[in-house]
């Protein structure tokens, strides 16, 4: 069954899913640091006011998931920011989040060389965003 | 651009500018050797992201850099790929000095130039600025 998306149900599946993936834990084992995802609102599609959703990673295992607030996200060591609609694509692999970033359609805070350098470790994670069964805000009109 | 930043960017209204801007300058402040090659670097050299429709020249002068908007006069070096391959080019290690082309990373980008996937135009002419260049960029 679906779990509405951004919830903190939602975090917890996707934890999990990270941490049931064979490969994960060999591709994120050199990173350290956590992760902010804040979605900017969209009230057009259920999502009235902005999300934040903090992720802490280490050295592939995978801590603290959960729905924060502003100042919680801010203080992560990485802050990605972008529109609803741009997430969700994200998720579903319609938008490369590379080529979200380069095109301002993502934007990111923090030390920018250790993501590039890391990249297979972002990308793993997108990837196994996308197996979580989601529901989305604006599935359910 | 503030007092200690090494980079002047005048292409605020391509994204990408900022994505380089940022990576530039922090990888060349983190490294010591890499700020050593870019106080070395002299040269014009554009970078052409077709899927994006983004490009941009940057101007480097021993030890400062500005970023224009477009394909600005003549670069010495135009380097033609997508945005998704781009990123590729910043994983290229170094090596004795020189980039790494023996890796797995360094054979993906070598691929992407043999097939023509990344088109380096000037490569031949000006290769102490390509390796300056890569080695400035790259985050390995």
């Amino acid at each position: 069954m679906p779990i509405k998306a951004m919830t903190q149900e939602w975090m917890d599946a996707y934890k999990a899913a990270i941490q049931a993936d064979p490969d994960y834990r060999n591709i994120a084992k050199d990173w350290e640091g956590s992760v902010a995802l804040v979605v900017n609102p969209d009230p057009s599609k259920n999502v009235p006011e902005p999300i934040y959703l903090f992720m802490d990673y280490w050295h592939g295992d995978v801590g603290e998931f959960v729905v924060c607030d502003k100042a919680k996200a801010e203080s992560a060591r990485f802050v990605m920011t972008g529109d609803y609609a741009r997430w969700k694509q994200v998720a579903f692999k319609e938008l490369d989040a590379t080529k979200a970033l380069l095109q301002g359609k993502l934007k990111m805070k923090g030390d920018l060389p250790y993501v590039v350098r890391n990249i297979k470790t972002v990308n793993k994670v997108i990837d196994i965003l996308g197996k979580v069964d989601t529901l989305w805000p604006d599935d359910h009109k | 651009m503030t007092d200690n930043s090494i980079i002047e960017n005048r292409a605020e209204e391509v994204p990408f500018s900022y994505v380089l801007s940022e990576l530039l300058e922090t990888n060349v402040k983190q490294n010591p050797h890499k700020m050593k090659t870019f106080k070395s670097l002299y040269g014009v050299v554009a970078i052409d992201l077709k899927d994006i429709e983004a490009a941009v020249t940057l101007v480097f002068s021993g030890g400062k850099a500005r970023i224009e908007q477009g394909i600005v006069g003549k670069p010495d070096i135009v380097i033609r790929t997508d945005s998704d391959k781009v990123i590729g080019l910043n994983s290229i290690s170094i090596k004795f000095g020189l980039p790494w082309y023996f890796d797995e990373a360094g054979v993906t980008v070598l691929k992407q130039i043999l097939s023509g996937e990344i088109k380096v135009q000037g490569m031949l002419v000006h290769p102490v600025i390509l390796t300056k260049l890569t080695k400035i960029m790259s985050v390995m």
